[in-house]
């Protein structure tokens, strides 16, 4: 019944919605950011040396990973937040691939190219943490490895799911208001005495902190990171689960990511032409549904009533 | 060995310059920036390289080849990518980076279908061909690419100041409004303008390709990053902004490099793009500062 | 004085839009700011909002200068403004556009709003009370939960004027209320004027319907081509020759 393939596709389609978010609520602004592979390779860094070269707690490095992330974002946000979008978008792109050269140049600290292996994996520390108890798998009728599978999808999903309700109540508050309004039109709103620059910064690196905690737990999933695990490519598969799913509700990065991550693991072959996909995608949304698959019309027809309008964002 | 970096760094300053004037030409008449160039760039570069190895055809053929088929790109991602997100409502101004990303994604992809992953050698008959000037060695290919990109620079600088065409570009840049009130084919001259400035990418390519003796399908994104660091530093859309911007780079990345760890070179474009944002955001040549608001 | 205008200039590449402006406003009047088209009465409206940083001069609110002040703060300092080509949160609903009015007299951030404390909660159910209270002024009762892109022109005007209400102003700048309306709309909107003044807010309004400037306004300024040409009563100001000559000049010249 539990399949561990299954769960390991499961586990990566909660990652994706987590890095779906952290584009999204940029966007909630209006602001595209291109650092979000950057971001999250600093969380998975930070995490794997953290825990590998000075023995923290996994819970530590992956703090510290999401920290030094949204701290980082603060600092590439100040300089290129006060000017026009498109500012944001040129320095992030560059700010992805500086990181992804600094990874692959420092070879003392990150073993360049190669990357980090034996991170410790948070399915298999749970377990070794549980048996030290006396727990065994067993007990619950299970192999070790569908186990790990398990508690690893259990941790993720209630993860995303507190994360899913953390921004579905800050959309729909005064400051989820703030957003919109910079979104729709940046002067009005300043005019409302919105502090635009402020709210600009704290979505960006918001996203940053996000990017880099899932940054982290993908590095505890998957036990081995290396530069190529973050490139451009990566940046632009995590705006296309924004900018597929839906940029303006929280439920379209969601779908996105779901949809985005199941379909090539259901079409075999599809694999090689993922990237064509992506791209075509993105021209073919831009041109005939800039909003995305969902949208808030849709998702008030999907729950029968009308109206209604966004303030209940999720 | 300073005055060969001089030379080195002046060559390439000199190609970065070409490939930050087709970013700065669209930005300048459309306000958009086309996150495509960079690939469009390689795809020139690959046309030159097939036209040289397989052909083994002249520069100059190769070069008219590459500017045949990146033109003939820009018009497809006009078409395909820009116009159809014009005066759209509701589409904000990321709708056209967004959708040119795309373009980036799938021309990319393409060309690693079409011509497979890793370097391809860019053999030219006189890549080992040198003179000395004094004790500085300076070799032919160095002289040929700063040849080309002058005379680009200068032909583009003429045309834009002289010719009607040049001129209507320009009055676009200005108000695109005023100018079709003028009676100015707006929707023409958008057309030319990404054409242009496409065809440029494709030159800068084969010329890169010269340079480096290698093409490979990864290279539009590095190249299309210091194109955008150049026209930050220079000033959005300013076409002088992005000549200087471009030889400032290029000697900027020569000395870093000879004189230091070569790993970081295509950290040096960054740095600057967050230098110039912090101490002077409208760039070396911009005027108005570009400031969504106060 | 409430708010004082002194020596304003404005140029723009070599071009003078404002050229010493100087006026001011007492508490609890209502100056009509009046002059042909492309006199510069919006571009003194973008100043005073800091919209637009001005070349040179001042402005005071309550005498503190507002120099150096960006738009959100000089909000929070009492000026609320309207715009003339209607600058709305179109995908928003009606009730939402006047909630983000009541931005800068709120302050619930990111964890109080995600934890609902009581504090937030009663923060919100006072913005909707005032939201309430103003839809019903302004007439616009019963259509809170429209996007505010679907509503007819003359009510957008109306929810503009909520908008800027919800800031809870000392000064409101009304930028051309009643442009493109009939003369019912009209006179509504000039009982509504009448009754924000009641309120003790202070208005300062652009408009080109004179017959409505004379009813409403206790004074008016007269700019043509960014100067000051005259200040006065609305009795005053019909009778000026400088006046005159700038109304009849831009005849002749059409």
């Amino acid at each position: 019944m539990i399949n561990p393939y299954y769960l390991q596709i499961a586990s990566f389609i909660l990652i994706n919605i987590i890095l779906g978010l952290s584009i999204y609520i940029t966007l909630s602004t209006g602001q595209l950011s291109l650092g979000n592979a950057g971001f999250m390779s600093i969380g998975a860094y930070t995490s794997a040396l953290l825990t590998v070269k000075v023995g923290l707690p996994m819970v530590a490095g992956i703090l510290a990973g999401s920290l030094l992330a949204f701290l980082i974002g603060i600092l590439i946000g100040i300089p290129t937040l006060r000017l026009q979008g498109v500012y944001l978008a040129i320095a992030t792109l560059g700010f992805g691939e500086v990181v992804r050269v600094l990874f692959i140049n420092w070879e003392s600290l990150t073993s360049g190219a190669v990357g980090i292996a034996g991170i410790p994996h948070l399915g298999r520390t749970m377990l070794a943490g549980l048996q030290e108890r006396g727990f065994s798998s067993e007990q619950w009728g299970l192999k070790n490895n569908e186990f790990i599978s398990l508690t690893i999808f259990i941790i993720l999903l209630a993860i995303t799911v507190l994360l899913l309700a953390f921004f579905s109540r800050l959309f729909a508050s005064r400051v989820g208001r703030a957003f919109r309004a910079i979104r729709l039109d940046e002067k009005a709103a300043e005019a409302m005495g919105i502090h635009t620059t402020y709210y600009k910064i704290l979505t960006f690196s918001m996203g940053a902190l996000l990017a880099g905690f899932a940054g982290a737990l993908f590095a505890h999933v998957t036990g081995y990171i290396s530069p190529a695990d973050f490139t451009y490519h990566r940046a632009v598969e995590i705006l296309v689960f924004a900018v597929f799913g839906g940029s303006e509700v929280l439920w379209g990065p969601v779908f996105g990511a779901l949809f985005l991550t199941v379909m090539p693991e259901m079409l075999r072959g599809m694999s090689e032409y993922r990237y064509f996909i992506y791209g075509t995608i993105l021209v073919v949304m831009m041109v005939f549904r800039p909003q995305g698959v969902l949208d808030q019309p849709l998702l008030d027809r999907l729950r029968g009533r009308r109206g209604g309008g966004g303030d209940d964002a999720a | 060995m300073f005055f060969e970096q001089l030379i080195n760094g002046i060559t390439l300053g000199s190609i970065y310059a070409i490939v930050a004037l087709g970013y700065t030409l669209v930005f300048g008449v459309l306000d958009i920036i086309n996150m495509a160039h960079g690939e469009i760039f390689m795809f020139g570069a690959f046309v030159g390289m097939l036209l040289i190895s397989y052909f083994e055809a002249p520069v100059l053929l190769a070069l008219g080849g590459a500017v045949l088929v990146t033109a003939a790109m820009g018009l497809l991602l006009e078409r395909l990518a820009l116009r159809p997100l014009r005066g759209k409502k509701g589409a904000s101004h990321l709708a056209s980076l967004i959708s040119t990303i795309g373009v980036s994604i799938i021309l990319e992809n393409l060309a690693h279908h079409l011509f497979g992953a890793g370097n391809k050698p860019f053999p030219t008959s006189f890549a080992d061909a040198s003179f000395t000037v004094g004790s500085t060695t300076v070799y032919l290919v160095q002289v040929i690419i700063l040849v080309i990109a002058v005379l680009l620079m200068v032909g583009l600088s003429l045309w834009l100041r002289k010719a009607k065409a040049g001129k209507a570009l320009r009055a676009t840049a200005e108000n695109l409004e005023t100018a079709s009130l003028l009676g100015i084919n707006t929707g023409r001259i958008i057309v030319s303008t990404v054409v242009v400035a496409s065809a440029m990418g494709g030159i800068a390519g084969v010329l890169v390709g010269m340079a480096f003796n290698y093409v490979n399908n990864q290279m539009g994104l590095p190249m299309g990053l210091k194109g955008l660091a150049i026209i930050i530093l220079g000033g959005m859309g300013s076409v002088n902004g992005a000549m200087a911007g471009g030889l400032i780079l290029g000697l900027a990345e020569t000395f870093v490099v000879a004189y230091g760890n070569s790993g970081y070179r295509d950290a040096i474009a960054f740095v600057a793009i967050i230098v110039i944002l912090l101490i002077r955001p409208q760039g070396i040549f911009g005027q108005a500062l570009p400031e969504a608001k106060r | 004085m409430l708010l004082e205008v002194q020596d304003i200039s404005m140029v723009f590449g070599g071009l003078a839009a404002l050229r010493e402006v100087s006026f001011s406003l007492a508490e609890g009047e209502i100056l009509g700011l009046i002059g042909p088209n492309g006199a510069g009465k919006t571009t003194l409206f973008n100043v005073i909002t800091a919209f637009l940083t001005p070349t040179q001069g001042e402005v005071r609110l309550a005498g503190k200068p507002l120099t150096g002040l960006r738009t959100s703060r000089i909000t929070e300092r009492g000026i609320c403004r309207t715009f003339q080509n209607i600058r709305l949160f179109d995908q928003m609903t009606v009730e939402e556009n006047v909630m983000v009015g009541r931005h800068c007299r709120s302050r619930a951030g990111v964890w109080p709003s995600v934890l609902r404390t009581g504090a937030q909660q009663k923060e919100e159910g006072a913005i909707r009370e005032k939201t309430r209270e103003l839809l019903s002024l302004v007439g616009l009762t019963g259509h809170d939960r429209e996007l505010a892109a679907n509503l007819p022109y003359g009510l957008q005007r109306r929810l503009e004027i909520a908008r800027a209400l919800a800031g809870e102003p000392r000064l409101i700048l009304l930028d051309e209320p009643v442009a493109g309306m009939n003369d019912q709309e009209t006179a509504e909107i000039a009982a509504l004027i009448k009754k924000i003044l009641g309120f003790g807010i202070t208005i300062l309004l652009i408009e080109h319907d004179m017959s409505m400037v004379m009813k409403v306004c206790d004074r008016l300024v007269v700019l043509n081509f960014g100067e000051k040409i005259a200040e006065g009563t609305p009795q005053e100001i019909q009778s000026d020759p400088l006046v005159i000559e700038a109304y009849l000049g831009r005849e002749e010249g059409e």
